[in-house]
């Protein structure tokens, strides 16, 4: 639909420059006591779009930012049910690394890490990205293989990837508990320099100030309940706000993403699993890198503030419930503990869950459907946030050329129906 | 400081401290002296103490506020414990107590600076800097973190301590003890209820500890009821975390002698929520200053630790609690400077004073000078548990509070302050009949409505016209979620987010309220529309130890690991097995086994005995190959595939009898193989008749093999093992070193001759030292995986998980030929069908050899072409004792498979050496002449 | 903690069953397209409402269990024995889907 990026002309809006965020401006302002204007204009829902997104998580935003800013497509409405953020992109654990299994999996997520780095400068926002560092550890000598394998596929593709021994774990973490004679011996770890931990908030509200003064609109509290066609083609859609008719649908609702495109009879290789996290209360910073265990299902890093965030793997039923549970909570301080014994007084200060939509290949599901003009950017799973800059980037791309971009080829939903599934899952572990 | 009895009062009716028992204890290295019984604060306040901590982000010095767990300002570090309560925790003899966000010292803490710089450090100030350049952001971040607001992590080594867990079953679980609370267990216990009621403090009795002589009354008689029932459970020093599916509630006890704090998981039959209220501070100009508190903690330090809070007072007071603590204060000798009510439309403006409070500015412009500040009001009811179970607070006006709705579940009840107002004896009445409707929901009676406490009206107070802060240990102010609104962070969740209001220890229970009302404010909105933040669980902190319980890893063992252990094993983990990985040198005992002969204890073999007429219908359906011609007495090697085609177990199945079979699996596959077996059984096949006993552990596996095994075997078994009675891939029953129905099969994963007994697991071991003795002279030895892995790739067989993956199918194994697409069905036939046209497309498994012999590529490597292109992967490599060269399986894509082909591996030092395909999977005796000997 | 009301055993921990996946899908070897057979393996309903599903008790009676739970609340109509018809007070229009 490349020609609708120049059916912006008619239409009256706000489109008023950001201000400027710097050092020298807050003290600018904290002198002279002038106030922030809003970060997010305010509009009217119009009847009608080129772009309906429905879904305000860093896929929907970050698509509708990159729409704006690299194809000038800007007659874009965001629809989201709550508010933005409130899905996954508000819940996880933040972690962003590329050191993934296979080619094109590494390739894309490398593309995303690189344009996280440079995504304060471009959105004029602190994302507060720390790459500290990332360690899997390995276990037994099953992960230390895979642990090897990932290593040597991500080297390859120049990736800071490699194989680190005990020791040398121990010496980046000192907490860590590396002796040889734990029930869950610490063989060594896939050490990845670039990886580490960013404010999700912060890219979701970065993304969602910079689109909406390029002119993209979002509506929050506006939920999507129908999709209309007419021929195999989409026409409109129907919201809790009323009616819109627009010719392109892009489903960014991860964890609800079936919901969405059941709308149109499009059926999803998709499970929704309810996954977890907690934080403790702070303590002085004394865990540098970001800590992972695939057999012992446990995610840990420590924030600036101090807090540990801890995670684990999804629930084990589907569910759109995001309740959480205590079972989860249990075995996660067990696993924790295995790993780093001395900490058994700190206390879970706080716990939370949201839905993550699982595919069959641990890979995302990212393009057209059968039905003409509703794209999916969904199967997300639990990794999913890491991925936001270049999903939005290259689903843009897609909306704007008609052409699916090679970097996402690979993860077309047709793979399924044509028994071509991609090779994430050689190494199944806890994948964030 | 010296011990000081200035700030103690006389003896009062409540108080729950005991004069006779001195506690001496430390606070940032000088020695304080309270009493048994004291709070470390209520000790600290004694001795003239006022500022606890320094705040978050500008370092404000900070007092008591609420005199409860929940006071944000009274985190304290005792000993290596970090973040203590300490408004809540006892003192204990010889406690060492340091103030945690102070630096240098608390009194002069230089970070205080902050203070000026405050105007710029609004919220969302992190988003807005820093930004470039980019390359000084992790410096930055290394200087933010030092900022961080709680105590030192304890030491590295410091040991896990004891915690504990236990199972509840109770009819009715209370939560909260207070009037109402103690109530409805009463109401419960009388209808015959087996009740839990748990209590955040030590005490039962809520505020009615700290009332006047009325209240002290009826709580030592509601008391004394309560202990008249045995069918009533106390727990004291205890707090319900979280509600959670079907009733399933978390208990964290605190102390108790069996634990340091010890989890209860209890399955409730009715959880009554009696949880009180929660008293709100007031927003305005200094409210953080040592010496403004809650009317609440007045009464608290006076009633129940004889504690003056200071000399001269101001209260402002909204409800009866603030007029109580006025006449508290007065018989307490404080002096009562001025009452401002605000149900005169009186208001506070500011505290002054700098570090602490000197003086109150009042609405009408007056100033009165003062050292204490009390503020009564409002109160916020404590939803989260009703929040646990579905129900939306509804906002009341009248009463300035959130209060339930309509509670959906009606597995879950409350009463008390949670739900409205009352004079005890209302409260009390009200909390029998909720407990006696518990009982009855709890036996399963259809559910009866329980007449309505309603919420007294109160004024709606939450803010002065000054700013103030809204959340303590956030160091958030008014106008910061004010200024955050007008940015466009505007609805509650995002205001929260973006000024971390609520996010700190407290969970929102004391800010919450507050930040909704000035973001109303603020947005031109009602609280309806503003909404609430939803209360995630636990509803108090608990311990990462108190989750863990003791730690339980449970891991399995062969009966024969002792022998292991005593001959030198090195050990691995192999999922929950621990087993020997090699006894000092693996290829020495790979060696013997191709000139000699060893034994393996492969105990962990997954083995499934199969029994039923349909048997053999089963095996065709979950292996790919066919079973219909297996005679008695004959075992098979299979390949069991996922419905996607994709590899998922291997193993030996044996034919005893007509409809008897020994299914073996690989270890870790053992639990899934047999859900899987009885899924087709259940779900597909329901008509077959076929019955699983899984025997894993009923029977200790051994494995002779070498080209002495038939020797050594000999000499301690009745079975006949002529080679033309008992053949590659025969199976025998009979006794073996005087222990009957083994099972012994003739299998070759070695490559060598070999035979493997089941023996009955109480007779492994003995079994094992028998073969050892038997052959001595033969030079039997004890082999390890290691050892295993080396002789099964120079034979070229596969491990299913190491050269294949998630995603390999039968085909691309080298499986092909035990792949029969002519069975009418099997698992993963219909994808395998669809994939056999594509052949060419896939990789397949091949046996390499390095160019130059020596060279053992690591097991990972890739293969690539076109410089840097991956078409495939080394999966096992070792150096072969018997080749002495290298041998590897790797997997390759179509066009490089044929045997010949040369291959390119990047070694994981970056450097690249050439490979050759081979024609055959096996690198020693492809033929298959010495396995079949 | 859900509560699985086994029909074998009583009201379990969900901990000791198995979650075993959406019901109702067939196996229908013989006549599936390529498409169809794919359809089989990888699709899901995948509801936010009420679904029919499979449990597996696998620490219990090693039964396999048909129930129909409402993925939003997590509430537990009926359990019934693999196979068993479902209780006859739902009817297929109360269950979303
Ligand atoms: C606990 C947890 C930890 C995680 N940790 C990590 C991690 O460390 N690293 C990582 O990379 N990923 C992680 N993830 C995964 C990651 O959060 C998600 O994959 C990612 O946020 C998905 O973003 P999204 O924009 O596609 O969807 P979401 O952020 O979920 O946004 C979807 C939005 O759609 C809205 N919506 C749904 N239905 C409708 C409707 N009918 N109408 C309008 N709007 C609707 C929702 O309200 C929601 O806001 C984690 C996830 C969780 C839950
Ligand atoms: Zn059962």
């Amino acid at each position: 639909m490349a020609q609708t990026a120049t059916t912006t002309g008619g239409r009256a809006r706000t489109r008023g420059r950001a201000a400027r965020y710097s050092a020298f401006d807050i003290v600018r302002r904290g002198v002279t006591h002038s106030e922030w204007p809003r970060s997010f204009n305010e509009h009217e829902l119009r009847t009608t779009y080129d772009v309906v997104i429905v879904g305000a998580g860093v896929h929907g935003l970050a698509c509708a930012y990159y729409l704006a800013v690299n194809h000038g497509i800007t007659n874009v409405a965001v629809l989201e049910k709550s508010y933005m953020g409130g899905g996954g992109s508000g819940r996880n654990t933040a972690i962003i690394r590329s050191n993934y299994l296979t080619p094109e999996g590494v390739r894309f997520y490398d593309r995303s890490v690189k344009l996280y780095e440079k995504l304060s400068v471009d959105l004029n926002y602190n994302v507060m990205f720390s790459q500290r560092g990332h360690l899997t550890l390995a276990h037994n000598d099953a992960s230390l293989r895979t642990m090897n394998w990932r290593a040597e596929v991500n080297k390859l593709q120049g990736i800071d990837s490699s194989v680190i021994d005990a020791k040398e774990v121990g010496r980046i973490v000192p907490y860590l508990d590396v002796s040889a004679d734990t029930r869950y011996p610490i063989l060594g770890a896939l050490y990845h320099p670039p990886g580490g931990i960013i404010r999700h908030d912060a890219v979701n509200w970065g993304y969602a100030r910079a689109a909406t003064h390029l002119g993209v609109e979002i509506h929050q509290q506006t939920e999507v309940l129908g999709i209309e066609t007419a021929g195999g083609k989409v026409t409109g859609v129907r919201t809790s706000r009323g009616n819109i008719s627009t010719s392109m649908v892009i489903n960014c609702t991860a964890g609800w993403a079936s919901t969405i495109s059941d709308m149109v009879d499009v059926k999803m290789p998709l499970v929704t699993h309810p996954l977890q996290a907690a934080v403790t209360e702070p303590v002085k910073v004394f865990l540098s890198a970001v800590i992972v265990s695939g057999s012992l299902h446990v995610y840990v890093s420590q924030t600036d503030r101090g807090e540990l965030v801890f995670g684990a793997s999804v629930d084990p039923y589907p569910s759109y419930s995001m309740r959480g549970s205590l079972e989860f909570t249990e075995g996660l301080a067990a696993h924790i503990l295995e790993l780093i014994p001395s900490i058994s007084s700190l206390k879970l200060l706080r716990q939370w869950a949201g839905l993550c939509d699982m595919t069959p290949d641990y890979s995302p599901i990212m393009g057209v459907t059968p039905v003409e003009g509703f794209l999916v950017d969904v199967g997300w799973g639990t990794y999913g946030f890491k991925a936001g800059p270049v999903a939005g980037e290259q689903m843009a791309q897609l909306i704007a050329t008609g052409r699916t971009p090679d970097l996402i080829a690979a993860f077309d939903l047709a793979r399924f129906a044509d028994g071509r599934l991609v090779g994430e899952k050689g190494a199944a572990s806890v994948g964030h | 400081m010296s011990p000081s009895e200035h700030w103690r009062i006389e003896r009062q009716p409540g108080e729950v401290i005991d004069r006779s028992q001195p506690i001496n204890f430390t606070w940032n290295g000088s020695p304080v002296t309270g009493y048994s019984g004291d709070t470390i604060v209520s000790a600290l306040m004694a001795s003239g103490v006022r500022v606890m901590s320094r705040s978050f982000k500008y370092h404000r010095p900070r007092g008591v506020v609420t005199a409860t767990y929940f006071d944000p300002n009274c985190s304290f570090q005792v000993g290596d414990e970090p973040n203590v309560r300490a408004a809540h925790r006892q003192v204990r003899e010889g406690d060492v107590v340091r103030a945690q966000n102070a630096w240098p010292s608390l009194s002069f803490d230089v970070r205080a600076a902050n203070q000026l710089v405050g105007r710029f450090l609004g919220p969302g100030f992190y988003y807005k800097t820093f930004i470039r350049p980019q390359t000084l952001w992790p410096l930055y971040q290394k200087v933010l973190s030092r900022f961080s607001p709680g105590g030192e992590p304890p030491p590295i080594g410091t040991p896990h301590e004891i915690f504990d867990k236990r199972f509840a079953h109770p009819d009715v679980l209370v939560a909260g003890g207070g009037p109402a609370g103690m109530a409805a267990a009463l109401g419960a216990a009388r209808s015959g209820a087996s009740v839990m009621l748990v209590e955040e403090e030590y005490e039962l009795g809520g505020h009615l500890r700290y009332g006047g002589v009325e209240s002290l009354a009826a709580l030592a008689s509601l008391r004394a009821e309560v202990a008249s029932f045995d069918n009533i459970e106390v727990l004291t020093d205890s707090v319900v975390l979280g509600r959670y599916d079907d009733n399933w509630v978390g208990i964290v006890q605190r102390s108790g002698m069996w634990a340091k704090e010890r989890l209860i998981k209890a399955r409730v039959g009715t959880l009554v929520v009696a949880a009180g209220l929660i008293e709100r501070p007031y927003v305005f100009e200094g409210n953080d200053l040592p010496g403004v508190m809650l009317a609440t903690a007045a009464l608290r330090l006076t009633g129940l630790h004889a504690v003056k809070p200071g000399t001269t007072a101001v209260v402002f007071t909204a409800n009866s609690t603030g007029d109580e603590a006025v006449a508290r204060l007065r018989s307490a000798g404080v002096q009562i400077a001025r009452v401002l009510d605000a149900r005169k439309g009186d208001d506070v403006v500011r505290a002054l004073g700098r570090g602490k409070v000197t003086g109150v500015e009042a609405g009408d412009g007056s100033t009165t000078e003062a050292d204490l500040l009390v503020t009564a009001t409002g109160w916020t009811a404590p939803t989260s548990l009703l929040n646990m179970a579905g129900d939306r607070p509804i906002w009341n006006p009248q009463a300035a509070r959130f209060t339930p709705s309509e509670l959906i579940d009606i597995r879950v009840m409350a009463t008390g302050g949670i739900v409205g107002d009352g004079s005890t004896a209302e409260l009390v009445a009200h909390g029998r009949a909720v407990g006696s409707e518990a009982a009855a929901r709890a036996r399963g009676e259809v559910p009866q409505s329980v007449a309505a406490l309603t919420p007294y009206p109160h004024p709606a107070l939450f803010q002065s016209t000054t700013v103030g802060f809204v959340d303590f240990s956030e160091d958030v102010k008014s106008k910061d979620i004010v200024s955050a609104a007008r940015e466009g962070y505007d609805s509650s969740e995002l205001a929260k987010r973006f000024t971390t209001s609520g996010m700190g220890p407290a969970q929102g229970k004391l800010e919450m309220v507050n930040t909704m009302a000035v973001l109303a404010e603020a947005t031109d909105r009602d609280f309806e529309s503003t909404g609430t933040t939803v209360w995630r669980p636990p509803y108090a902190p608990i311990s990462l130890g108190a989750l863990a319980g003791r730690a339980f890893e449970p891991e399995r063992i062969s009966p024969i690991q002792s022998w292991h252990n005593e001959h030198g094993a090195k050990n691995m983990v192999a999922g929950q097995w621990i087993r020997p990985e090699h006894y000092g040198n693996p290829a020495a005992e790979a060696a013997n086994v191709r000139s000699r002969v060893g034994i393996i204890d492969l105990s962990p073999l997954g083995k499934l005995d199969l029994r039923g007429p349909d048997v053999v219908k089963l095996l065709n359906l979950v292996y790919t190959n066919s079973w219909d011609n297996l005679a008695i007495g004959s075992v098979r090697y299979g390949v069991m595939c996922a419905e996607d085609g994709v590899v998922m177990d291997d193993g030996v199945t044996g034919r005893l009898g007509a409809d008897h079979y020994l299914m073996t699996t690989t270890s870790s596959g053992a639990g899934n193989v047999w859900d899987w077996l009885e899924m087709w059984l259940q779900t597909v096949h329901r008509e077959w008749q076929v019955t699983i006993t899984p025997v894993t552990t009923a029977l200790v596996s051994i494995n002779i093999a070498g080209p002495h095994s038939r020797e050594l075997l000999s000499r301690v078994t009745d079975i006949d093992l002529d080679p033309a009675s008992f053949g590659y891939l025969k199976v025998r029953t009979g006794s073996v070193a005087g222990i009957d129905d083994c099972i012994v099969w003739r299998i070759g994963f070695t490559g060598e001759l070999s035979f493997e007994i089941h023996v009955p697991a109480s007779y492994g071991l003995h079994v094992w030292q028998a073969l050892l003795e038997a052959g001595k002279d033969l030079g039997v030895a004890a082999f390890g995986v290691e050892a295993q892995r080396i002789l099964r790739l120079e034979k070229g067989h596969l491990i299913v998980g190491q050269d294949t993956d998630g995603l390999t199918l039968a085909y691309q194994a080298g499986l092909g030929g035990l792949v029969k697409l002519g069975k009418d069905d099997f698992s993963g036939k219909p994808e395998l069908v669809l994939q056999e046209a594509r052949a060419g497309d896939h990789s397949h498994l091949v046996a390499i050899e390095t160019v130059d012999p020596m060279l053992v590529p690591p097991e990972a490597s890739q293969i690539v072409v076109n410089g840097n292109d991956i078409v495939g992967r080394v999966t096992s490599s070792r150096m072969s004792p018997t080749l002495h060269r290298s041998v590897c399986l790797a997997h390759v894509p179509a066009d490089l498979a044929a045997p010949g082909s040369r291959l390119t591996i990047v070694l994981t030092n970056g450097d690249r050496a050439e490979a050759v395909v081979r024609e055959n999977l096996a690198f020693v005796d492809p033929e298959g002449v010495r396995l079949r000997g | 903690m859900l509560l699985i009301d086994c029909p074998y055993c009583g009201p379990r921990n969900s901990t000791e069953f198995r979650h075993a996946g959406e019901a109702g899908k067939s196996r229908d070897l013989a006549s599936a397209t390529p498409a169809q057979w794919r359809r089989y393996l990888y699709e899901y309903d995948n509801p936010l409402g009420w679904v029919r599903e499979s449990w597996f008790h696998s620490a219990g009676c090693r039964r396999y269990l048909s129930s129909e739970r409402h993925t939003g609340t997590n509430e537990v109509r009926w359990v019934v024995p693999f196979g068993t018809a479902a209780p006859s007070s739902t009817t297929d229009e109360e269950t979303s889907r």
